[in-house]
């Protein structure tokens, strides 16, 4: 049972008035304060500026937070500091809580750890059945957005702020007048909430007039509608990508933009898993315009463009649904794929060879028909029930935004409410969606920033209310998860702003009773999960109603719709240079432009351009050079200057940097969504360029006949992580294919260079004799062969670890700060390469060369085999990171976790802060930082405080996670008392998981005790594929790698060419490769 | 008192002067008279200010204020000013430091070694050089110091018991760095000061203001010249001389080790200590030639420093030139001999392959720092060897331009250590692509005014030669000089 959390207690780097609580109690000022109806403080704001005010409404919300109302479970009305402590609270013990994460229309199911009353860090739900306890990277870095200082904090009618109980009556008064509803309209974003769809229908039964629509900028519910319609039936497609052994992704990148990545993933990773040589794995072939991480970890990619991804799907469908009836049209519509037939037809065998077995997946971007298309073919191959399951769901009957925006300009709606959802950014430019929203009377819109949807003086309805949202750390919920198992969004702290939810908005609109969120969570519960209380408390606690997930549908397919859609399918024709194609596309880390003021994800390399706070115009390099703005890439141009080009489509114009890409089909382009934001917050602000500016309501993923003008212009930077994209025929990453590791499991340990002979050392390494007084030895194994890139690893340490974001212009100088990154190379030839991804951090040699050189012992090592670094010892030489030959070790050049980023360079001695002088600042507060106040009191409370927060001039590191390693000690020792057993071990389940590894959907890394024969971890670095980076260097790494395999077919045209992966073969040309001789005999033609 | 018999009264001895090519140019041209020296030396510091003093000093001091500026700004916002990222975590502020460690070199090397062998041309030198040698320690401390990101904690490089009870970590090279340095400069300014002694003993004499002569007999410590003083000092000099000595070869190798204990191609190289102790002289004589050069000309020294002592250092210069030379060619062999890939890498890619000539030889694409490679070639294993020819070595225009071109070398030769060792090391995705910041540029160019403003400040208060030290080596000064010294002068 999970206990009561206390009163959001005093945080522990909290405002100094909080130490003098009772005396402040006393004051008259701070009576008023807390005789106020609650979240009085959002309504102190005037205006958007006086932000500054912040201070004081955050320590007064803190306060009331304390003494009256919250306990962000339910109103505990403690007043004072606990004279009884609450029952399983120890201040400094972090406490967990169960809750989800909402997606479109699923969610992540999440535990997260609260400390003080705040929450810190987001990890994935392991009891889920579905779930590994792995998450994505937006579920990692949703934590940050909590905490935004940019967020929307008041409740403003017409721009001028108002106090949250007048926004109440008048969204009550609003509700009143509705009548049957006519004239209001309701634009909602998707969502598997139970208790919205509840909401819905008990207010369309109140107004039965009223409109309903849904809108997203990227609808990845595709499968869902062409599943319905095929099966005729309100069902959704459940991929079980374990199961399958031939998978066809057709421009679906399942594993980095689609819906449930992080169960994708993982469901993926375990399909390809090896231990011995006995072991399968599946294969994947993935068609696609873009390279997208599904190509990177494809066994074969074909590279098309996105106008041609419909005839390799119609000819693949031709191959395996034949005889059909649509099989004239098939052929019709497959007839310019025949080129790539040579690729298409052993795929198709290699489908039809492992029936049952295999599973074909189409992406957003694809139309309708291709969703029906692939649907047949699952059908056909015998997949459905066994590699994708078809389970019942709600019909959804709600319009689109093109409706509204046609009701909206004919007049018809009188009353629009948002909620959530950005449509005057994103929605399709033919709409002019600014000016339809302009045309309702009134404007109610729920959102999370004030953005370029909320009031906008230029545009506006006569009366506009724009209401703050909560986060979901702040406010009830529930969702389902991808396979409908019903989840409860818990939250964790009072809405720091007082933000409402679209639940509590639709309540009080349709004059509902009760509108707290939590009741119509727990009302929505008591139908579905029983009405007892245990009931609703076990739901809590384990954070799913078990048994919930959505029943598989006995459904019958029916090929009707398909047939009749290829009737009305028109191929599109072939792009040219001066018609290009352009591929619109959801963005890795911003999603549709969500997460755009998030600075953890502004900052996370894209997983394969590897470029951060900006997007960029996608290019091929053969079509960069037909346009003549390809820009040769050479050790000096680090900085990436690229040509900055005019996209015109349809007489709309945008104009943004090239970026060359490997591996991009030819004369298309790639744009991705969610950047060039208007009115963001300073973070988001002048990131990338504005996309969905070219698109429109009939080419929403895919458009044709782009022009592309090169403006001269080469002015515009591009910051990305890495600058290098070939392994030079390094032995970094290791990589075979399947036939060579079955032969030869070890082949990736022949690789190496040699080792020179180990002679008496003049120094014997001190690890070697205390490494007898350490209880456990620490080490890591990752497995390549399992991750994907997805770079879920990367936000969560960022988010345990307190690492600070550098903001472009640093990243431009290399200068971020990610402890653990996610290294990507390309090799093959440069216009269709293959791609490796290798996640590189400390790896904690046991003959560490970094040590050896520190002169003031600030890097060190322990006794269980960590490479420790003492912040508080270094003075930041920085020979360390010169003599790390992973150069895995960050520099604090500047004070990033107390500065202003646009601020860096500009000395304290000649700048201020909210007006004052910032050495004086400094001089007079110390703790004070040097950030605007308010940013800084949120920057605060994102930080984890069992790890220190770096200032500048110090060396830092992946640390394996220390600080969890000792939590989990000190936690043994309590328990063992006066026994011995103080030793952790992964049997009992004490051995504490790294923040990289538990956030990894794949399982792909693995930290425990090697000195524990039995753990995962001496497991995983017995397998024979296990090898370690830069082994003939003699550093003894403790991280090792398992090398990663291929598993291409062999019918296919690139084997026949390249029978090894591409970056083998580089080793075996190149001059790291230790000869033939220790390879297996035969050659290389043998591998 | 009875006259002593001649020895020999029938043949008086006639000792032929040697054959013209057997010769030496004398030390001291035109048979000045020790009286002549004194003025002259004395004279550069008790005559008026020179117009050409004062401008350069006015500019000196301004480029020295621009070093305080920048090492403030730099202290006050963070190392991030710098161009330094990820991988290259050393830059301008290492190449700085080496650089200016091996001008160093010089000073202690013509007044210690070159004092052990005899080498009796040092007088005329030995005193600004090792003026020389000690600006530009200074100018090179200051670089660790500031080059750390936590300056206020420089301290803990030194052992000193602090609150952290931990000691420093012995076994760092930058630790050795701490002592090697700090021991070398103050071992070079008590040599220094020593042989000081009697010269400010002879400034206090001459002195005509009351303020001179306390200043000047304060640091003359009580001077008189008695033989006692003599003979203690003598016995001091040498004393210090060897303790000197080995400091010499000790720093650069030091220094150079900093570099070879690491483990990246291009700086784990055993050549390195002698290669940076040859690279070390051979910069500081470059040094030494570009400040004499014209110094003697416009303090009208030219009889003191003779054309002879700059062919003699021209020769020290060919031949620590040479050494450097050879281990440019040594460095290329073991890259290629040690059969390591990435150290073979690191000299053909990184470093030689030039879009001209290596490059395509190769077929290579052209290193990142090509253009700073070549320029190190040109002027450290090409350009010294004009000194073979004894016009250079006596044109000063042509020394002058040499002695510059070493200089600018060497800088190059450490940056070519420093800078394009790290940014395309191991594992490609953390290759990166250096370059320095304005206040990188400026910091150096600033040591420059720190340098200056006090070598003219020397030059002003301080005489520039040892002038006891060069009246010992006049002919005049011999008594067993066989030709009765004063006359003719030509041997010694």
């Amino acid at each position: 049972m999970k206990t009561i959390p206390p009163s959001c207690p005093e945080p522990q780097i909290g405002p100094k008035y909080w130490r003098s609580l009772d005396q402040l109690a006393e004051t008259p000022e701070f009576r008023q304060w807390v005789e106020r109806e609650f979240p009085a403080g959002a309504s102190e704001f005037t205006d958007p500026v006086s932000r500054r005010n912040f201070v004081k409404i955050m320590s007064a919300s803190f306060l009331l937070a304390g003494l009256g109302v919250t306990g962000c479970r339910r109103p505990v009305e403690n007043i004072y500091p606990f004279v009884k402590m609450p029952e399983g609270y120890l201040h400094g013990v972090p406490q967990y809580f169960a809750t989800a994460m909402p997606s479109r229309r699923g969610a992540v199911p999440l535990v997260v750890k609260s400390n003080e009353g705040r929450p810190t860090k987001i990890e994935g739900n392991s009891d889920l059945p579905d779930s590994n306890g792995g998450t994505d990277h937006l579920a990692q870095a949703a934590i940050l957005s909590l905490y935004d200082p940019d967020r929307a904090m008041r409740f403003a009618l017409n721009g001028s702020a108002q106090t949250r109980q007048a926004a109440l009556d008048a969204l009550t008064a609003l509700g009143n007048a509705q009548g049957d509803g006519t004239g209001l309209a309701f634009l909602m974003e998707q969502s598997g909430s139970p208790s919205r769809a509840r909401l819905r229908q008990a207010i369309a039964a109140k107004f039965p007039a009223a409109r309903w629509h849904v809108y997203e900028p990227i609808d990845l519910d595709l499968g869902r509608q062409a599943a319905s319609l095929a099966y005729n039936s309100p069902v959704f497609p459940f991929y079980k990508l374990d199961e399958a052994r031939v998978i066809v992704s057709l421009d679906c990148d399942f594993i980095g933009s689609e819906e449930n990545m992080h169960g994708n993933i993982r469901r993926f990773a375990r399909g390809r898993a090896l231990k011995g040589r006995e072991d399968s794995m599946s294969r994947l072939y993935a068609v696609e315009s873009l390279f997208t991480l599904t190509g990177v970890n494809a066994d074969h990619r074909l590279r098309v463009p996105p106008s041609m991804i419909l005839a390799v799907l119609a000819r693949l469908a031709g191959n395996i649904l034949s005889p059909f009836e649509g099989d004239q049209r098939l052929r019709k519509l497959g007839a310019p794929a025949q080129a790539h037939d040579n690729w298409i037809v052993p795929c198709a065998q290699d489908l039809k060879a492992n029936q049952g077995m295999s599973l074909v997946m189409a992406g957003y971007r694809l139309p309708l028909v291709a969703h029906l298309l692939v649907a047949a073919i699952n059908e056909t191959l015998g997949a459905v029930g066994r590699t994708v399951e078809f389970r019942q769901t709600q019909p959804s009957t709600e319009g689109g935004l093109a409706d509204l925006a046609a009701a909206l300009n004919a007049g018809q709606v009188r009353t629009l409410v948002i909620l959530g959802g950005n449509p005057a950014y994103n929605a399709p430019a033919d709409l002019n969606w600014p000016q339809a929203q302009a045309k309702a009377a009134t404007v109610v819109r729920l959102g999370y920033h004030e953005d370029e949807t909320s009031w906008n003086p230029a545009t506006h309805a006569a009366t506009h209310w724009d209401l703050p949202m909560a986060h979901f750390l702040e406010a009830w919920g529930d969702a389902r998860t991808a396979d409908g198992t019903l989840v409860p969004i818990q939250p964790l702290i009072e809405p720091l702003f007082g933000g409402m939810t679209e639940l509590e908005v639709l309540a009080v609109v349709g004059g509902l009773t009760p509108t707290s969120p939590y009741e119509i969570a727990r009302e929505t519960f008591r139908s579905i999960g029983g009405k007892s209380e245990d009931d609703w408390k076990k739901y809590l606690h384990d954070g799913f109603l078990a048994n919930s997930a959505a029943p598989a549908a006995n459904v019958t397919y029916g090929a009707g719709e398909l047939v009749r859609s290829l009737e009305q399918i028109t191929p599109a024709p072939a792009p040219g240079k001066d018609r290009l194609d352009v591929v619109f596309y959801r963005d890795a880390k911003l999603d549709d432009g969500r997460h755009n003021n998030n600075g953890w994800l502004q900052e996370l390399p894209d997983p394969i351009t590897k470029l951060t706070w900006d997007n960029a115009v996608l290019l091929s390099p053969a079509t960069a050079k037909a346009l003549g703005v390809y820009t040769e890439r050479n050790a000096q141009n680090q900085k990436f200057f690229n040509h900055a080009v005019e996209v015109t489509l349809n007489n709309r114009t945008i104009r943004g940097p090239v970026w060359v890409q490997p591996g991009m089909a030819d004369d298309t382009l790639g744009l991705a969504l969610g950047y060039g934001r208007e009115k963001t917050g300073r973070v988001g602000r002048g990131a990338g360029f504005n996309a969905y500016k070219l698109r429109a309501s009939d080419s929403l993923y895919y458009a044709s006949g782009a022009l592309v003008r090169d403006t001269g212009d080469a002015s515009y930077e591009l910051a990305t992580t890495q600058s290098h994209w070939s392994m030079e025929g390094r032995p970094v990453v290791r990589e075979g294919n399947l036939e060579q590791f079955r032969k030869d499991p070890a082949f990736a340990q022949k690789m190496k260079l040699e080792e020179p002979p180990v002679v008496a050392p003049l120094y014997p390494n001190p690890l070697d004799t205390t490494r007898a007084n350490g209880l456990h030895q620490w080490g890591m194994s990752i497995d390549l062969q399992r991750c994907v890139g997805c770079s879920a690893c990367m936000v969560a340490c960022q988010s345990e670890n307190n690492i600070p974001i550098v903001g472009k212009e640093m990243v431009g100088k290399s200068r971020e700060m990610h402890w653990i990154r996610l290294d990507r190379y390309y090799a093959g030839p440069v216009e269709d390469p293959q791609a490796v991804t290798q996640p590189m951090l400390c790896q904690h040699c046991e003959a560490a060369p970094c040590e050896s050189v520190c002169p003031v012992n600030a890097t060190s090592h322990d006794d269980e085999g960590l490479n420790v670094m003492t912040y508080n010892r270094c003075v930041g030489t920085r020979y360390c990171s010169n003599n790390c030959p992973y150069k895995v070790r960050r520099f604090n050049f500047f004070d990033y976790n107390r500065r202003p980023l646009n601020h860096l360079y500009k000395s304290p001695l000649v700048t201020e802060t909210d007006g004052e002088w910032e050495l004086l600042r400094w001089l007079n507060n110390p703790d004070k930082g040097n950030l605007p106040e308010d940013e800084w009191q949120l920057a605060r409370l994102v930080k984890n405080p069992d790890v220190s927060v770096r200032m500048r001039g110090v060396m830092e590191k992946c640390t394996l996670c220390l600080q969890r390693i000792e939590q989990a000690k000190i936690a043994a020792k309590v328990k063992a008392r006066d026994s011995d057993h103080i030793r952790l071990s992964e049997k009992e389940g004490t051995v504490p998981k790294t923040a990289c590894q538990q956030a990894c959907p794949a399982e792909a890394i693995v930290f425990g005790d090697i000195s524990d024969a039995d753990s995962g971890v001496s497991k995983a670095k017995s397998q024979e594929r296990t090898y370690k980076v830069l082994d003939f260097l003699l550093t003894k790494p403790r991280c090792t790698y398992l090398a990663r395999v291929r598993n291409p077919n062999p019918e296919m045209p690139d084997y026949k060419e390249h029978s090894l992966p591409y970056t083998s073969e580089e080793f075996d040309k190149g001059a790291f490769s230790p000869g033939e001789s220790q390879r297996e005999p035969g050659g290389k033609g043998a591998l | 008192m009875a006259a002593a018999p001649p020895l020999n009264e029938a043949a008086p001895i006639q000792v032929q002067a040697p054959p013209q090519a057997l010769r030496r140019v004398p030390l001291v041209a035109n048979q000045r008279g020790v009286g002549w020296l004194s003025d002259r030396i004395a004279g550069v510091i008790e005559g008026p200010t020179p117009a050409w003093w004062k401008i350069s000093f006015g500019i000196s001091l301004t480029m020295m204020t621009v070093c305080f500026a920048m090492i403030l700004y730099l202290m006050s916002t963070g190392v991030g000013v710098w161009g330094l990222q990820h991988p290259v975590m050393w830059g301008w502020a290492i190449i700085n430091f080496v650089w200016w460690i091996g001008i160093g070199h010089a000073g202690t090397l013509i007044s210690a070694i070159l004092f052990l062998l005899r080498q009796r041309w040092r007088t005329s030198i030995n005193r600004a050089a090792e003026a020389m040698t000690i600006f530009a320690v200074m100018c090179a401390g200051i670089f660790p110091l500031i080059h750390i990101g936590r300056i206020w904690y420089g301290w803990w490089l030194f052992p000193i018991p602090n609150s952290n009870g931990i000691w420093p970590q012995f076994r760092s090279p930058l630790m050795w760095d701490v002592f090697a340095v700090s021991t070398y400069f103050t071992v070079s300014v008590l040599f220094w000061y020593m042989g000081l002694i009697p010269d400010m003993a002879v400034m206090r004499d001459r002195a005509k203001t009351k303020i001179r002569k306390f200043g000047y007999g304060l640091f003359a410590l009580g001077w008189t010249g008695s033989n006692r003083h003599w003979t203690n000092y003598e016995k001091a000099y040498l004393i210090l001389a060897g303790l000197s000595t080995p400091l010499v070869l000790s720093v650069h190798s030091i220094v150079s080790l900093d570099f070879s204990v690491s483990q990246l191609p291009g700086w784990h190289t055993t050549i390195f200590p002698p290669y940076f102790v040859a690279g070390a002289v051979y910069s500081g004589f470059g040094m030494v030639l570009t400040l004499v050069v014209p110094l003697r000309r416009m303090l009208k020294l030219e009889d003191i420093i003779t054309v002879r002592h700059v062919e003699l250092m021209c020769k020290v210069t060919l031949a620590t030139g040479s050494i450097v030379g050879y281990a440019y060619m040594m460095e290329f062999f073991i890259a290629w001999y040690s059969g390591n890939p990435y150290e073979r890498f690191l000299f053909l890619h990184n470093r030689a392959a030039d879009p001209f000539i290596l490059g395509p030889l190769f077929h290579v694409a052209p290193a990142p720092y090509w253009w700073a490679w070549w320029p190190m070639i040109f002027c450290n294993a090409i350009m010294p060897q004009l000194f073979w020819f004894k016009k250079v070595r006596t044109s000063m225009l042509t020394v002058f331009v040499l002695s510059i071109l070493v200089n600018v070398g060497m800088w190059f030769e450490r940056f070519v250590i420093v800078v394009e060792s790290l940014p395309r090391e191991f594992i490609p995705s953390n290759w990166g692509y250096y370059s320095p910041t304005w206040v990188d540029i400026l910091q150096f160019l600033g040591t420059f005014g720190l340098f200056f403003a006090f070598f003219l400040l020397f030059i002003r208060f301080i005489p520039l030669i040892a002038i006891a030290e060069v009246k010992g080596v006049t002919p005049q000064a011999d008594p067993h000089h066989p030709l009765g010294g004063a006359k003719t002068g030509d041997r010694h």
